[in-house]
């Protein structure tokens, strides 16, 4: 009750203390297991424990016990070896759903996953994208004898500014020219038997693509990351201020704080705003528009505000500075010149823009 | 008092962001009224700042010697400089108090000579962000018009992006107000969401031509003539807040296009309109989502990873099934350790929903779930069989993922359901389309968060958690859902 109370407070110590305790063994059990399934993982003991595996005679006793643990094990560090070095794995998935839909049931629950990693700058990987694919059966109309097998994406987590959609449908067209909307595809009962044979003149289908599709999703993602990694770097060149985190000096004015927008897909990570350091370049704000960061934001301290493209392979496309004279050409010459490459942006802008930039602002006032 | 009324021509501007309310107007009050006093006092300091002053000039004392009408009776003597008139904010800030003493202090004092159209839209969104759950929004998706045709043809894969268009603020709202400037006088006020990553655009509308509209003041707060559009990030989707009230009806008694929602639906009609560039033209969709809470919206219909992957498919969408290729533990170790933590978190705050069936029971799945017979079911089950308790709970697992956990920032306030299959008959058996009598079911579950609801009935038993259709375990990502042969037939929307 009161809080002076010598009993109240050493058993809120003591509370406070096993608390941490608590904490810190959790942090060490996860520890354990980090480095137990790394040591289980590791090509050495891999490699010792095969050959054994056929003479199982002597030791069986202790294969037994250690051996599902093992080969989890290596099964995972070559599951992910694949995925490292392919970036694009498949795997399959039953879907609990339990849609009863005639014939096609059993084709329907059983999805194929296509899963996408892909590694940033910092090393690391983000987390991964899933595409789920549904087979769907050729209607009846089309050639009996050979029961062509379609693939329609089911469920994916890839962003939306990645149009998915049309690209489907170029890539995966499905057996109905015209699309069925939601989620009936036509499978020969109901409505959708019956609009296709009015439709005499039917063009065959084409061809699904799927490698292309999922290539096309890919080098999407990726381009969006490198883009990513690119902002960020530069930001980091600039020198930045994470909010919070590191002391900033109160006598400059304060810019904006960015959200930032880089780390991982911190969508909702709020504490992640981060704010440019005073650098020589003159720069105050440099930020990606919007999330898929094809734009990008650039402000200087005098005012001249500024915005880019970056193209899927990485480079700028287009620039335009405005400042309180009209258009700042040189600057925009300064981005899009050289060998046009994001990375080298901040070279080139100290390399051309600095000293012609005076000249520049007084032709123009003149 | 509002400027001199000396010209009056009908005009196709727009409302001017520096038309006042006069400050005497009843309405005012409770729209200040709805802000806490902190929030308040926020938005006093940003229309001071030295940035937007000029806009929303407080009342000096330059400005009584030119209009003195009422000099001494006025509880609060006008400043004589813009940081008196901060420094008597500050005074308030330090000071404890009611928020009734800054309202009165801006309507009587520092802004006598009127509110703002522009402060009135700043004092709505302070609210929206500070309430996010005070409107009801819709999300609809942009759609290219004329492109699938053309596009089957060509496959190159050059020029397919996503339908995000790229919003320009003053174009779009010049753009905009073309649209609508024959039919609507509106005012727009353009600003970014603080706590989510939204552009809200609001929008009041009138049907006056004159920029100096003659009605009674009231109007010009008057909430069912405001609607609301946002714009999230980077996704094809745009949420609006139509349907919401239905307040002033009656007003709508001269003519048919004059009333509150026609104006706003006219409004709506040419936002996509407004988007479209030459040869890029957009038109608004459907996609059968509707919920108060716009974190929901930003999960189901924004730019992240779950969109298309809920309900079982929400371990994708989270990355909760597998890490990354770097991580050397085997994913099976972690996933449960992460499913026990979710579970444990999500105990507490899941007591509120209650479900009530509209017209009519489904066969088995949905008894009347009254409180009493719910913890002795429960008791019940987990002290019989812990074996069938543990296997249901790994179907639930399986069928809802994390969605209906708190991990999952979707709360459905509403689900809507209708049901076109006919009950007790198997699903293969009606594969015939002959209209006979087809009974139509409807369900409306409604609660603060109907899918962690439905989940935790899956959990206790009450619906089979293996049979149940996947519109319930919010899989589509729809509140509206018209079901047949125990699927979702949403024409896209």
């Amino acid at each position: 009750m009161d809080l002076n109370d010598p009993t109240t407070q050493l058993e809120e110590e003591l509370d406070s203390e096993i608390s941490n305790i608590r904490r810190e063994i959790r942090k060490l059990q996860r520890r354990r297991r980090f480095l137990a399934s790394s040591v289980l993982s590791s090509e050495a003991l891999q490699n010792r424990l095969k050959p054994q595996q056929p003479s199982t005679s002597t030791i069986s006793s202790l294969n037994e016990d250690i051996s599902p643990l093992v080969r989890a094990a290596g099964v995972h560090t070559q599951s992910n070896h694949h995925r490292i070095a392919f970036s694009t794995t498949t795997f399959p998935f039953k879907d609990p759903s339990p849609v009863t839909d005639a014939e096609s049931e059993k084709d329907s629950k059983n999805l194929l996953g296509v899963r996408i990693d892909i590694c940033v700058r910092n090393g690391r990987f983000t987390k991964p994208y899933y595409l789920l694919l549904r087979k769907v059966r050729a209607a009846e109309h089309a050639e009996k004898n050979k029961p062509e097998i379609r693939l329609k994406v089911h469920r994916h987590t890839i962003p939306a500014f990645i149009p998915v959609q049309r690209l489907e449908r170029i890539m995966l067209p499905q057996h109905d020219p015209l699309p069925v909307p939601g989620d009936g595809d036509g499978n020969g009962n109901g409505h959708g038997a019956i609009e296709p044979l009015k439709k005499k003149p039917n063009p065959p289908a084409r061809q699904q693509n799927l490698q292309m599709f999922i290539r096309e999703i890919r080098r999407q993602l990726v381009s969006w990351h490198m883009r990513l990694d690119a902002i960020h770097l530069i930001r980091e060149q600039l020198g930045i201020i994470r909010r919070g985190v590191d002391p900033y000096p109160d006598d400059e004015e304060d810019g904006p704080w960015d959200r930032d927008m880089l780390v991982d897909v911190g969508f909702d990570s709020g504490l992640g705003e981060t704010r440019l350091k005073k650098n020589d370049y003159g720069i105050a704000s440099f930020s990606p528009t919007a999330l898929e960061a094809a734009y990008v934001r650039v402000e200087w301290e005098d005012g001249r505000v500024g915005r880019f493209k970056i193209s899927d392979s990485g480079t700028v496309e287009r620039a335009v500075v405005i400042g309180d004279n009209g258009r700042d050409k040189v600057l925009e010459a300064a981005l899009t010149g050289g060998d046009r490459s994001v990375l080298t942006v901040l070279d080139r802008l100290k390399k051309d823009a600095s000293p012609g930039r005076d000249n520049d602002a007084d032709s123009n006032t003149g | 008092m509002p400027r001199p009324k000396s010209i009056r021509a009908p005009t196709t501007a727009s409302l001017p962001n520096n038309l006042r309310i006069p400050s005497t107007t009843p309405s005012l009050v409770k729209t200040l009224g709805k802000l806490p006093r902190q929030s308040l006092l926020d938005l006093v300091f940003q229309w001071l700042d030295d940035r937007n002053v000029q806009q929303f000039p407080p009342f000096l004392e330059a400005d009584e010697e030119e209009a003195p009408d009422d000099e001494g009776l006025r509880p609060y003597p006008a400043e004589r400089t813009l940081n008196d008139v901060r420094n008597a904010y500050q005074e308030l800030q330090f000071r404890k108090g009611g928020k009734r003493e800054v309202v009165d202090r801006i309507l009587d004092g520092d802004w006598r000579h009127g509110i703002t159209l522009r402060q009135v839209a700043m004092i709505d969104l302070r609210y929206i962000d500070d309430h996010p759950a005070s409107l009801r929004w819709t999300a609809l998706e942009l759609t290219r018009i004329g492109v699938s045709s053309t596009e089957a043809g060509d496959t190159s894969i050059a020029d397919i992006s996503a339908c995000i268009p790229r919003i320009h603020a003053s174009t779009f709202l010049s753009k905009l107000q073309e649209q609508i400037s024959p039919l609507v006088k509106a005012h727009f006020y353009l600003a970014r969401s603080t706590t989510h990553p939204l552009t809200f655009l609001r929008i009041f509308v009138t049907h006056s031509p004159y920029q100096n509209p003659r009605q009674a003041p009231d109007t010009l707060t008057d909430s069912s003539r405001v609607m609301y559009v946002a714009f999230p990030d980077s996704c094809p989707y745009v949420y609006t807040s139509l349907a919401s009230t239905t307040g002033s009806k009656a007003t709508a008694g001269t003519a048919v296009a004059t009333d509150a929602r026609t104006l706003q639906r006219i409004v709506r009609d040419a936002v996509p309109k407004a988007l479209s560039l030459p040869h890029q033209r957009y038109a608004l969709k459907s996609t059968s989502l509707t919920a108060k809470n716009l974190q929901a919206l930003l999960a189901l219909r924004g730019p992240g990873r779950s969109n298309k992957a809920n309900g079982a498919f929400s371990i994708f969408a989270d990355a909760v099934l597998e890490g990354s290729p770097l991580d050397p533990r085997p994913s099976n170790t972690i996933s449960p350790e992460e499913h026990q933590k979710q579970t444990t978190y999500s105990q507490p705050d899941q007591e509120k929903e209650n479900k009530s069936a509209d017209t009519d029971k489904e066969n088995d799945a949905e008894e009347p779930a009254s409180q009493q017979n719910v913890p002795s079911r429960r008791a019940r089950d987990l002290e019989t069989d812990p074996r069938t308790a543990k296997k249901r709970k790994r179907t639930v697992q399986s069928r809802f993922g994390i969605s209906g956990t708190s991990l999952s920032a979707a709360p459905l306030d509403r689900l809507d359901a209708r049901l076109l299959d006919l009950p007790g008959v198997d699903s293969n058996a009606d594969d015939d389309e002959d209209d006979v009598s087809r009974p139509a079911l409807a369900l409306t579950f409604t609660g603060t968060d109907v899918i962690s609801g439905i989940r935790k009935l899956a959990e206790l038993g009450i619906v089979d958690a293996e049979r149940m259709p996947s519109w319930m375990t919010g899989e589509e990502g729809i509140s509206v859902a018209v079901v047949k042969r125990r699927r979702v037939l949403n024409d896209g929307g």
